[in-house]
């Protein structure tokens, strides 16, 4: 394998795996290439680490970085998916679910690597090649293209909702509510007084979060003013 | 349709890979990506700082965006910020509601909180036990992005254990301001975030001032004096645990009673509240936003106090500090 054209053929099959379309022989290509080459690894983790924000997925353990993650363990566990994906084959159903928009998905994500990568190298301009006989797609303007989580995902709080108000909103201080879980089950707490007490330490946090957080009076959009004021 | 798609995003692929590789080659020069936090630390260092330090000098009206993830609605504001004989005027107005308005005035600009001298890495009145920054955060610079019409850089902030959460925060590259700041918990969700729509620097400040407050809601924030205190611990009670990192910056009591600790790592930052009561003490945690309450009952020589850690922070942070006050 010549120097020049080694990273290329890594780089798609580094790609392929995150497809999980990768061969036998890529694998072992790429494991081998990973013991050796540094930036094998990085490659491996920025990919990663787009893929899984853009997924909305956790990147880190609890105690972690993703960058210091094992690469190793990454690519055993990317393994375990596939042979998975082999053995079962999706049932009919769900092959219609993911449909055209789990196409489209999958374009979003590479789009979004190929963003990533760019910002990675700090590139200013865009430099597009011809890769051997594939044709080649201008990626999007790089400089703003920057990967970030998707949406707000809907609260996996487990609790009961300290709200008088049901359904939908008339009151205009909607977002005033404090979800409230007791450490013992059959409590019985006033509704008003916890929300009321939540929301006065709020407002007096807020001082604190906005003098020593270094975003200035940010915070204060944290804090519902009651109507006793 | 979908093959065609999914054959020109790897098209895409290959032909930036092959850019890529273009530019690395050229510039053997380049950091290793192994180390990418430490590589581009003093860059890191430089944006903190001039978060933290600049932001405060300039005057601007701008208008952002509230979102957070108990409350689907999303909230807009206008912010004035403005300094007049060395002491900072902001005004943040509810666009959404009533006429809401908070007044915060009076805070010196040159006052170092406690949360400006962990950013700004003056460490020398704090001692050398203090972990840095880097040592609680992993911190990256994650590119350019264009938000409210002005360039900021993009910094990724990875926490390095589960007692607090991480940032995006995209910061004006020209005044240090965050134009949009997202709040990330341990499973990469967002639990808040803030952006800038539009920002207007060195506004008429005559005519801010000039303008009619609405007197409904209009509510003073706290401003606590700078340096409330030059104690290193609060002064009535023993807080055994604080996550690492966190340092203890200041304490004072409200008009309401109670005493009020706060704590800061330099981004993250919470306070404990307490209060003798002789009322019945709900105890558990109450959420709202990316804001956690975790509220307990505390016996001190038979006196009961009601204790409420509250800050944005993780519960099993809150819960544990909780667990380790103790009156001295």
């Amino acid at each position: 394998m010549s120097e020049q054209n080694r990273p290329q053929t890594l780089a798609e099959s580094i790609s392929a795996l995150m497809d999980n379309q990768a061969s036998e022989l890529e694998l072992q290509r790429i494991l081998k290439a990973s013991e050796q080459d540094a930036e094998v690894k990085a490659t491996w983790s920025r990919y990663q680490i787009a893929s899984s924000f853009l997924r909305g997925e956790q990147v880190r353990g609890e105690q972690t970085p993703v960058i210091g993650s094992d690469f190793a363990a990454r690519i055993s566990a990317a393994i375990d998916a596939e042979d998975a994906l082999i053995e079962q084959p999706a049932p009919a159903t769900k092959k219609a679910q993911q449909g055209w928009f789990y196409q489209l998905g999958r374009v979003a994500l590479v789009a979004s690597v190929a963003g990533g990568m760019i910002i990675g190298v700090g590139t200013t301009q865009v430099v597009t090649q011809v890769a051997s006989n594939n044709p080649v797609v201008a990626p999007a303007p790089v400089e703003s293209a920057v990967t970030l989580p998707s949406g707000i995902n809907s609260p996996a709080f487990n609790t009961r909702t300290v709200a008088m108000q049901t359904g939908y909103e008339t009151r205009p201080q909607e977002n005033r509510r404090v979800m409230f879980q007791p450490r013992q089950a059959g409590t019985t707490v006033s509704d008003d007084e916890v929300s009321r007490y939540v929301n006065q330490m709020i407002k007096a946090h807020s001082d604190n979060a906005a003098m020593n957080s270094g975003q200035g009076v940010l915070p204060y959009a944290r804090v519902i003013i009651t109507d006793e004021e | 349709m979908p093959k065609i798609l999914l054959w020109l995003s790897s098209c895409l692929v290959v032909a930036i890979t092959a850019s890529v590789q273009a530019q690395t080659s050229s510039a053997p020069a380049t950091a290793t990506p192994e180390t990418p936090a430490s590589a581009n630390l003093p860059s890191v260092q430089a944006l903190l700082s001039k978060m933290s330090q600049d932001a405060a000098r300039i005057h601007y009206r701008g208008s952002f965006t509230y979102q957070n993830q108990t409350s689907i609605e999303l909230q807009s504001f206008r912010v004035e910020h403005w300094l007049e004989g060395g002491v900072e005027h902001d005004r943040l107005l509810f666009l959404n509601g009533p006429e809401r308005l908070i007044v915060r005035d009076g805070q010196p600009v040159d006052c170092k909180a406690m949360g400006d001298k962990l950013l700004q890495r003056s460490f020398s009145q704090i001692g050398k036990t203090l972990a840095s920054m880097d040592q609680l955060y992993q911190f990256e610079i994650r590119g350019r992005e264009r938000v409210a019409g002005r360039w900021s850089r993009v910094l990724q902030v990875i926490p390095k254990d589960p007692y607090r959460y991480g940032y995006f925060l995209s910061i004006d590259e020209e005044t240090g301001l965050v134009l949009k700041s997202w709040l990330i918990d341990e499973n990469a969700r967002p639990l808040e975030r803030y952006q800038f729509i539009a920002l207007e620097l060195n506004p008429d400040i005559a005519q801010i001032k000039a303008q009619v407050l609405p007197r409904q809601y209009k509510a003073a924030a706290d401003v606590t004096p700078c340096n409330p205190t030059e104690l290193s611990k609060p002064s009535a009670w023993q807080v055994a645990w604080v996550p690492a990192g966190f340092v203890f910056a200041g304490q004072r009591t409200l008009a309401t009673g109670q005493s009020m600790l706060m704590y800061t790592d330099g981004l993250t930052t919470f306070s404990i509240f307490l209060e003798a009561t002789s009322n019945f003490v709900p105890e558990g945690v109450g959420k709202r936003g990316a804001t956690l309450a975790n509220m307990s009952r505390l016996v001190v020589k038979d006196v009961v106090y009601r204790v409420s850690v509250v800050g944005e922070i993780p519960v099993a942070a809150a819960a544990k500090i909780a667990q380790n006050i103790t009156g001295q």
